[in-house]
Order: C-alpha cells, then structure tokens, then sequence
C-alpha cells in the first residue's frame, strides 16, 4: 500500500490530470480513478466498452487485473486511458 | 536666444559614453549585466534608434496624453460601463488588468537595466524614456480599474495578482521573469522590446483597443491606446540592437534569443488574447478571428520584420501557426471548466451561433473541441453541477506554467512531452516548450510549478479548497461563469445541430 500519484491522459480529454491511485490498484482500479475526473465531466461515457491502461506511446495495453506496483510504471509517469471493445 | 533644432545637437548630446579611469570599464560595465557578447563598445556605438526625441519634447507629449487619459478617467466616473456592458467584456478587463498591470512595472525595471547597462548610448537614452512609459503604464492600469473594485473585488486583482500564487499569475512572473527580469540589457533589448513588444504586445493593444471601441468602452480604448503610442516608440530599442550583433557575427545568439522570446510570449498570448477573441468578446462585436489576427500581424507582417533583419525564422514556426487551430481553444476549455481559480469569471461564448461562427472558422471544431462542450452542456441542464467543475489539478507545463492541454474528441492529440533532467522528470505541453528548457537547464530547473508544489505538500488541505486559499483567492474572489450559465438554455429540448456546410 502506498499512494501514488500518476499522470492521466484520458482519450477524447483536452488535458492532463494528476491522478490519485495506490499500488495495489489493478489496472482497472486505476482505470477508474481515472475515468472519475474525465468521463461524464468532459468526455462522454461509452457503455459496453472498457478502458484499458498503457504507457504513452505504447500500442499494448497492460493485463487488466495487473496491480500497479507489477507494472513499472513509475510515479508522475503519463499513462493513456483508451476505450476498447469489453 | 535662438534654439538649436534636435538633429543638430542630438548625436553628440546623447553620445555618452567615456574612458572610465577609477574603475576598469569591465567593472562600469560587466557582461553578465550588459550581455554584449563580446562585441566592442566602439562597435555598439554605430547603435541608431530609429525614433528619436529629447527629454523636453517627451515630457511635453507625454503631459498631453496624460491629461487626455485622465479627462477620459474622470468620465468613467460618471458612465454606466460598468453596469451595461457584456459580462464578457468586464471579464477581459479584469483578465487584462491583473495580468498585465504589475508587468509593467516589471518592465519598468528591465527599461532601467537597458538604461544603465546598455552597451549603446542610444540604446540607453530610449531606455531612460521607456523606463518613465512603462511606470506610467503601470500606475494607469491600476488607477483605472481601481475605480470599480468597490462594486467588484475581482478589479483588487489588478494590484493582487502579480502578489499571489494564483496559477495564471505564477505563468506570468514566470514568463516575465524568463524574458526580461532576469536578463542582461541586451537580452531585453531582444526579447521583451523585440520579441515580445514588436510582435505581441503591439497586436494585443491594438487589437483590444479596436475590440473596446467595437463594445462600446471608450475609456478602456482611449487609455489601450495612449499606452500604445508609447510602446511603439520603446518597441523599437530592439531592432537596431540585433543589427548590431547580426553584423558582428552574433547571429546564433541572436536568433536564439528571438527563438526563446517569441515562444514564450506566443503562450501567454494566446491564453490572455485567444480566449479573450474567440470566446469572451460578445459575438457580434467580434472582427476577425484570433487566427486571422494571428496569420495577419504574425505571420504576415512580423515574418517580414525578422527576414528584413537578417534572422531566420524560428525553427518551430510551423509548429506555431498549426497551434492557432487548437492551443487557445484548448485553454479556453480550461480556464472554463477551472473557473473557481481565477480571478475573472470567464465567459463561455458557447451559444449556438458561437458554435456556428467557431465551426465557419476552425472547421471541424464542433467534432473536436465540440465534443467536451456537449457533455458540460448535458450536465447543464441536467442540474448536475458538480460534474462541471473540477476535483483535481491539470497537470501543468514546467516552462509555459499553463496546463498541458491539446485536441479533445474526434483529432485527439494530447500528449506529454516529457524529459529526464538531472534526476527530475520535467513534463512539457509541447516540442516547443521542452526546446526552450534545453537552451538552458541550469536557468529553469529549479522552478516548481503549482502541481510539482501540490506534490511536494506545499499545499494543505490537499483538496480545492486548500489550492484555492493557496491561490490566495478568497470568497466574493473565484470566478463562475460570466453569465450565470443562462446561455446554456437554449440547449434545453434542443440539441445544438451543426449548420450545413
Ligand atoms: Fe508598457
Ligand atoms: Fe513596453
């Protein structure tokens, strides 16, 4: 357990946001966190699909259930929050 | 006793300069503080100032305009401006007062580097005159808005800003602080009377002082454009000072002191200007698009002005002019949705025809742009408030200070620009912006912006409320919507449709 502080850029946003998640969150937790300052503030939700979790610049996502501490991301890093088919 | 005209006494009465014999000249002139580059005084002294006066003729003129800034003032007193303008309109005012009143008395102190270290003496005698414009800038910009903080404590943020950590106020000192507090005379010469004077603050001034006029605010255009007819005279120290450098094999370093210049005016400009064009000013009043404005001065005259002096343009120049489709959207979108921390309430400019004109403009701008203002207007009328304001900070541009922001919906481009310095990791809003840091790490590196503060627990309680007392913005202060959110109405059973093409 240890907080964390991640860079979100959340597609369809104009900008970025400092997010708040914890180690232990798993990439769908982190997902979330993100998702509470963007979408149904300034992006539109879109139901059915998910958001899935990858370094900027990356084309791969990582697991869902992976838990932010496993991944490497390292604080303050950008991570994109992308809309995918569930 | 017969007078002797100005050109036949001017040259050798302004040549002042001397062999110091107490002190070594080095010492009467250090580099760090003149920036000369090398070149050798007797080089600067071929320095000629375009615009040329005397200290008699100045204070005669300047006593005139003086005395019409001040009978429009006293006339202020009387009309109902205040009361029967737009809502947009009072919020340019107060944007324009806080963000620019305190800077000129920060350019007051850059004038006075140029008039004291100024390796040209005529360099130094136009400084000594924009030195006395530039207090006079300040003390009008605070004396005028002063007449309505009685009725509307965001006018106090005239004098408050430059005082506070309020984020717009930090990019600012930051921005002035890079160009001209912390520079040499020459250094000033080129980026705050060049740079930032001849290409930006010309068009700011003469373009609000048309918009007032358009608004019907005559005071605020008659006192815009008495502080232009100064600033176009101080403007010009600049040009000749490049002159001199390009001719002495100094033009790298010339080039990049433009380069850095324009860059870093072009941010401010476009949140304070941008926003203040395309969105703020009442849709009927508007003239020309922030765009065309910019492809008008910038690239069609201003171009011109650096290809006559020998320079190159800058090398992110295309970068630059694609931005003028988004970036002050893009910060338009932001000051909105963060409205609680400003100390003007910003106007949307978000009614149907808006939209129509920003789509005529920026095509494609209701599938991008478009999209975001679709979900606050839904929230609008759906009574849910809250989600139309923010619950965290923006991550912000360690050079530019303003939040790392691009293209939302359909043409999505927003992106971190990041770089590893010296254990650090720095986070940029573009190309542009991490090539400024790069020119000069050890100059920037120690700066924390309002994020990397949050971070560091400078900002207590760690929520809104504490950013906002941080931001010294106290009740009666924070901005809300300029019009109370009434034009959201009429989106209510009638979903914006785009105009066919
Ligand atoms: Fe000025
Ligand atoms: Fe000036």
């Amino acid at each position: 357990m240890a907080a964390f502080p991640m860079i979100s850029n959340f597609q369809y946003d104009f900008l970025l946001q400092l997010v708040a998640v914890d180690t232990e969150n798993t990439m769908d937790e982190v997902a979330a966190a993100a998702a509470y300052h963007s979408v149904g503030r300034r992006v539109a939700p879109q139901p059915g699909k998910v958001v899935r979790v990858r370094r900027q610049g990356d084309t791969e996502f990582f697991p869902r259930h992976a838990k932010l501490g496993e991944t490497g991301i390292k604080p303050m890093e950008t991570v994109e929050f992308i809309f995918t088919e569930a | 006793m017969a007078l002797l005209e100005r050109n036949e006494w001017y040259d050798i009465a302004r040549n002042t300069n001397w062999t110091p014999t107490h002190v070594t000249e080095a010492e009467l002139f250090p580099d760090v503080m003149t920036g000369a580059k090398g070149v050798p005084v007797e080089k600067w002294e071929v320095y000629d100032e375009p615009y040329k006066t005397s200290y008699p003729e100045y204070v005669r003129i300047q006593r005139e305009k003086d005395a019409g800034a001040y009978s429009v003032k006293a006339a202020l007193e009387r009309s109902r401006m205040f009361e029967d303008a737009d809502p947009g309109w009072v919020s340019i005012l107060k944007a324009h007062y806080g963000a620019i009143a305190l800077g000129e008395y920060a350019a007051m102190s850059a004038e006075a580097r140029m008039a004291r270290f100024g390796r040209a003496p005529g360099m130094r005698n136009m400084a000594t005159f924009g030195m006395l414009d530039e207090n006079r800038h300040a003390q009008l910009q605070l004396y005028f808005p002063h007449e309505h903080c009685s009725k509307d404590r965001q006018f106090d943020w005239a004098h408050k800003a430059y005082h506070s950590n309020e984020w717009g106020a930090i990019a600012a000192r930051h921005t002035f602080d890079d160009l001209f507090m912390a520079r040499s005379a020459t250094d000033i010469a080129v980026m705050l009377t060049f740079a930032f004077e001849t290409g930006f603050t010309n068009m700011q001034f003469l373009g609000l002082a048309a918009d007032a006029a358009e608004a019907g605010d005559f005071t605020f255009a008659s006192l815009i454009s008495s502080i232009q007819t100064d600033e176009s005279r101080h403007a010009q120290i600049g040009g000749p000072a490049l002159q001199v450098m390009i001719a002495n094999g100094r033009k790298e370093e010339a080039q990049k002191l433009v380069d850095v210049g324009i860059a870093r005016a072009w941010r401010l400009f476009s949140l304070l200007t941008g926003t203040s064009m395309d969105y703020a000013t009442p849709l009927e009043h508007r003239k020309q698009s922030f765009k065309e404005f910019m492809l008008e001065w910038i690239v069609g005259q201003f171009e011109r002005t650096l290809i006559d002096l020998g320079l190159d343009l800058p090398w992110y120049w295309n970068q630059m002019i694609a931005e003028f489709d988004y970036q002050h959207h893009a910060y338009q979108m932001g000051i909105w949705f963060w409205r609680p921390t400003l100390w003007w309430n910003p106007a949307a400019g978000m009614t149907p025809d808006c939209r129509d004109w920003l789509e005529e403009k920026y095509p494609g701008w209701n599938d991008s742009f478009g999209k975001v203002w679709d979900v606050i207007i839904d929230n609008l009328l759906a009574g849910r408030h809250e989600l139309t304001l923010p619950e965290t900070l923006p991550m912000i541009c360690n050079m530019s200070q303003l939040p790392i922001c691009a293209v939302p919906g359909n043409g999505w481009n927003v992106k971190d620009y990041p770089l590893d310095y010296q254990g650090r990791t720095y986070h940029f809003n573009s190309e542009i912006d991490r090539w400024v840091f790069q020119q000069d790490p050890a100059r920037y590196r120690d700066h924390m912006s309002l994020v990397d503060r949050f971070l560091a627990g400078q900002i207590q309680p760690p929520n809104l409320m504490g950013a906002l007392q941080y931001m010294n913005l106290a009740p009666g202060e924070i901005g809300d919507d300029a019009h109370k959110y009434a034009w959201a109405e009429a989106y209510r059973n009638n979903p914006y449709q785009k105009k066919a093409a």
